[in-house]
């Protein structure tokens, strides 16, 4: 048998026969062959379209079908519902003749599957505002419907929060509270004041730290601060595994597209048109958006031919140019981390009860969402003039921005626990911080409560903000572009566009404070999950209300990947911070464990209960052979995927290269045949 | 079980349940939606599989189709004529199959489907054409057309012959990471 040309690459394979136009002769009758349509792979479409198709061979299709495997649900197969319907009278008749055990089990299947489908119907209806969503999603396409959607996720996970706390932190707290310790009467007069800072009233309820004394639970194994521990580790667990099985699901995804998926016009042909739209004018929007990326992508081809063809002195001038624009970048980075210090130093430098200092408790908040709303733009403007291709510069913004809100929070942490006294790991050199410690040792009764404050200001300013901008920034803009639409401040204001992008990170953020907080200020899921309820209220309002439906949606399942991460990576930084934090807080002052030295001393107890092997079990766990076997384990068990993963993806060229020949092979040997027909009927 | 409903026997509807992704109470809605497209035209009782056939100009102007370009090769797609005329039953399994319960590897093969204007097996370039036309309401000029055509041909093209085979076609659409989100119409 003639073998093409042995140069096999993926996308084409190079054949002698296959520049052939479809114009030829050639290609009309090969469609046309008896054997073609005998073929399983044209049986499997309707019957209808193949005219070639005689009726005897009709029959055998139908009696083909017989054989179909049982097990696959009847819904799954791709013939018409005539056919299924026939298909499914015929298996009941099979019943009849099969034994009943068998019939039995089929029909056991069917109901389990019934049954599970049934179960999970009623879990996605439990979801809330479907409707809403799936209005949204044929208004602002698949987008803005996934900022929705991950923002009903980490409501849902914030309830879950709400449960774990309420359940073993806050009920035993509540239940066998001991003799309270209040003497003094609680300050009403300053009740709102104390609802935005955290102070006065608000430190002696259930919000804070404090609260959780020892009460009257007291074995040594079931007691309140051991509850209370178990509490906050299982939410940081649960958090790792829901997260990282989210994350690594959706990168299995975009792994699973290859490495040639950059611009990829087939997709966008193919799977760009939203069956889902109802209305003319996100229709005609998104005809419109098809039109400007597939421009976009032609734009990008042309690119990178310019890209290829640029010389050695234009590849150092945009060298140079990238590096001065990157150390910008850097320059706003670090000029926006001195502000959020000098902040912080103002903020410290005023401990007296005016107004005035209310309003500079915000300030640090303050100062970190304007670099936040303001350096993302900015970063978006700089790397336009960086001469990347579209997809490089949207990735590269996100990255920034990310990096800008992820290390201006950590900074902030880091700064506020400088600032606050002689930490001995925020010692540089030799020069000694000498930031007033002694003033703070006085007033400070319980510095757990002043960390869980800070981290309850931040979550309120999110909250205040997210009215700020929907009511004083997008109705306004809305209002004024609808009722003067001629004037030049509407024309050079434009229309709102939900940046997808922007919000994402904000949620990002604020789920990271509360991760940071939760252990300090325990209510703090509860805060954060009515914030969630009320944001989402005000975001559809922006949305629906204020928003033009946005000109540059971005892929969903690639950018999603990038926000699950993202929050992995805040849960991470929550975790490091927590650990720092309990080491460096003397316990003593406050909350359930005061009295002892360390946080986990409160386990000391129950272990001296448990009997010798448990005791030697966990001290051996605990020990550092241990913790190296198990890291040893870990780079096996990782080196075997790995090397599992390159044979897969080696397997799957393989399997692409066998798929092309086996095309050219079916497409030669049909010629083949119709050749030899021909000449067997040609001597008549 | 609490409403006593004469539209289908429960025979029948059970074969619906089995054979598309709905369920009892969502095939009586669809059947309330066909019976809407031509109220003179489809009985409420189809107890006894009445042959009644809607034309596709009542079907494309339901509001899930209405502003979809593609709409008259979908109904195409699922009408046993070709010609575009639903029965229920092809109705029915028109919505199963772009439902959000029904596999990839399903929708692939109506997808192909649809997108082959000459129905001859093969996505070839006046296919192509004819696609990203309808997508982009004839806003690109003819050169983009080109363009674009050549590069998705050459993008998913396996065996080399300048047209896309349902093989083709499948191991392309199976990497879109976009494609069981947007090609899903609720109903």
């Amino acid at each position: 048998m003639e073998r093409e040309d042995k140069t096999i690459t993926f996308q084409r394979l190079l054949s002698d026969e296959s520049y052939s136009s479809d114009l030829s002769s050639d290609s009309c009758e090969y469609y046309q062959t008896e054997i073609f349509g005998l073929l399983p792979s044209t049986q499997t479409h309707r019957r209808a379209h193949a005219d070639d198709i005689t009726h005897d061979q009709n029959e055998r299709l139908r009696l083909d079908r017989i054989c179909w495997n049982p097990n696959v649900p009847l819904r799954n197969l791709p013939v018409c519902l005539q056919d299924k319907r026939d298909i499914r009278d015929r298996q009941h008749l099979q019943k009849r003749s099969i034994g009943s055990w068998d019939a039995w089990r089929r029909s056991q299947q069917t109901t389990r599957r019934r049954l599970k489908e049934q179960v999970g119907r009623a879990v996605s209806g439990l979801l809330p505002w479907r409707h809403m969503i799936h209005r949204i999603e044929g208004q602002f396409g698949v987008g803005v419907k996934a900022y929705f959607v991950f923002l009903r996720y980490l409501l849902g996970l914030n309830l879950l929060y709400c449960v774990i706390i309420g359940g073993s932190v806050l009920v035993p707290t509540l239940v066998y509270r001991g003799e309270s310790t209040e003497t003094q009467n609680p300050d009403w007069s300053s009740l709102y004041k104390d609802m935005f800072v955290g102070s006065g009233v608000l430190e002696k309820t259930a919000v804070f730290h404090s609260f959780y004394t020892r009460g009257s639970l007291n074995g040594a194994c079931l007691n309140t601060p051991l509850l209370f521990l178990l509490g906050m580790v299982s939410i940081i667990f649960l958090s790792i595994i829901m997260l990282v099985r989210r994350t690594v699901v959706g990168y299995k995804h975009s792994w699973i597209t290859g490495k040639h998926f950059s611009s990829n016009l087939s997709y966008k042909v193919f799977s760009g048109w939203d069956f889902s739209i109802q209305s003319p004018q996100a229709a005609s929007l998104k005809q419109n958006f098809t039109r400007n990326e597939l421009k976009m992508d032609l734009e990008e081809q042309a690119f990178h031919a310019r890209v290829k063809q640029r010389t050695l002195t234009q590849w150092v001038r945009l060298v140079l140019f990238r590096i001065l624009l990157n150390l910008a970048v850097l320059c706003l980075l670090t000029g926006s981390f001195m502000l959020i210090y000098y902040a912080i130093h103002l903020q410290q430098s005023c401990t007296d009860e005016s107004t005035e200092c209310v309003m500079l408790k915000y300030l640090p908040p303050i100062t970190m969402t304007l670099i936040n709303i303001a350096l993302p733009r900015i970063f978006t403007k700089i790397s336009e003039f960086e001469d990347y291709s579209l997809t490089i510069q949207l990735n590269l913004t996100l990255i920034r921005s990310i990096f800008l809100k992820l290390a201006s929070l950590s900074i902030y942490l880091f700064f506020f626990i400088c600032a606050d006294k002689d930490y001995q790991f925020c010692q540089f050199g030799q020069k000694k911080n000498t930031l007033k410690p002694s003033q703070h040792n006085s007033t400070i009764l319980c510095e757990e409560n002043e960390f869980g404050k800070e981290m309850y200001k931040l979550t309120i300013f999110n909250l205040l903000e997210g009215f700020f901008s929907a009511f004083c920034v997008a109705y306004p803009r809305t209002f004024l572009v609808e009722k003067f639409p001629s004037s030049r401040l509407a024309q050079i204001l434009g229309n709102n566009q939900f940046e997808i992008t922007l919000n994402v990170l904000d949620l990002v953020n604020s789920q990271t404070v509360m991760w940071v907080g939760v252990f300090y200020c325990p209510l703090l899921p509860a805060i954060s999950t009515l914030r969630l309820l009320i944001l989402y209220y005000i975001k559809k309002f922006t949305v629906m209300r204020c928003c033009a439906p946005a000109q540059r949606m971005f892929r969903t399942a690639s950018s999603s990947v990038l926000f699950h991460f993202t929050l992995l990576l805040g849960l991470f930084m929550s975790v490091v911070t927590l650990v720092v934090n309990i080491n460096r807080f003397n316990p003593g002052g406050c909350g359930p464990f005061n009295g002892t030295r360390t946080v986990f001393d409160v386990t000391n107890d129950c272990k001296e209960m448990l009997p010798n092997w448990a005791k030697s079990t966990i001290s051996y766990i605990s020990s550092e052979a241990f913790a190296f076997t198990l890291i040893l384990a870990e780079v096996v068990i990782l080196t075997s995927y790995v090397s599992r993963g390159r044979a897969n993806r080696k397997t799957i060229e393989r399997l692409k290269d066998m798929l092309v020949m086996c095309s050219s092979d079916k497409r030669f040997l049909v010629k083949q045949h119709s050749t030899i027909m021909r000449r067997r009927q040609r001597p008549r | 079980m609490g409403n006593k409903q004469t539209i289908f026997t429960d025979e029948q509807l059970d074969a619906y349940q089995d054979c598309t992704f709905f369920t009892r109470k969502e095939i009586l809605r669809l059947h309330g939606r066909y019976h809407e497209l031509a109220p003179h035209l489809v009985p409420m009782d189809y107890t006894n599989d009445p042959d009644v056939k809607v034309p596709l100009a009542l079907i494309v102007n339901m509001p899930e189709l209405k502003e979809n370009p593609f709409r008259n090769r979908i109904v195409e797609s699922f009408s046993e004529d070709g010609q575009g005329n639903l029965s229920f039953n092809d109705f029915v399994d028109m919505f199963s199959v772009l439902s959000e319960m029904a596999p990839r590897e399903l929708k692939a093969i109506y997808a192909f489907k649809i997108y082959d204007f000459n129905v001859d097996n093969y996505i070839c370039k006046e296919d192509l054409e004819k696609t990203l036309n309808k997508l982009t309401k004839e806003e690109l000029t003819p050169e983009e057309v080109n363009l674009v055509c050549e590069k998705a041909i050459e993008e998913a093209d396996l065996d080399g012959d300048n047209k896309l085979s349902f093989a083709d076609f499948e191991n392309m659409i199976s990497r879109a990471p976009d494609f069981l989100s947007t090609f899903h119409i609720r109903i």
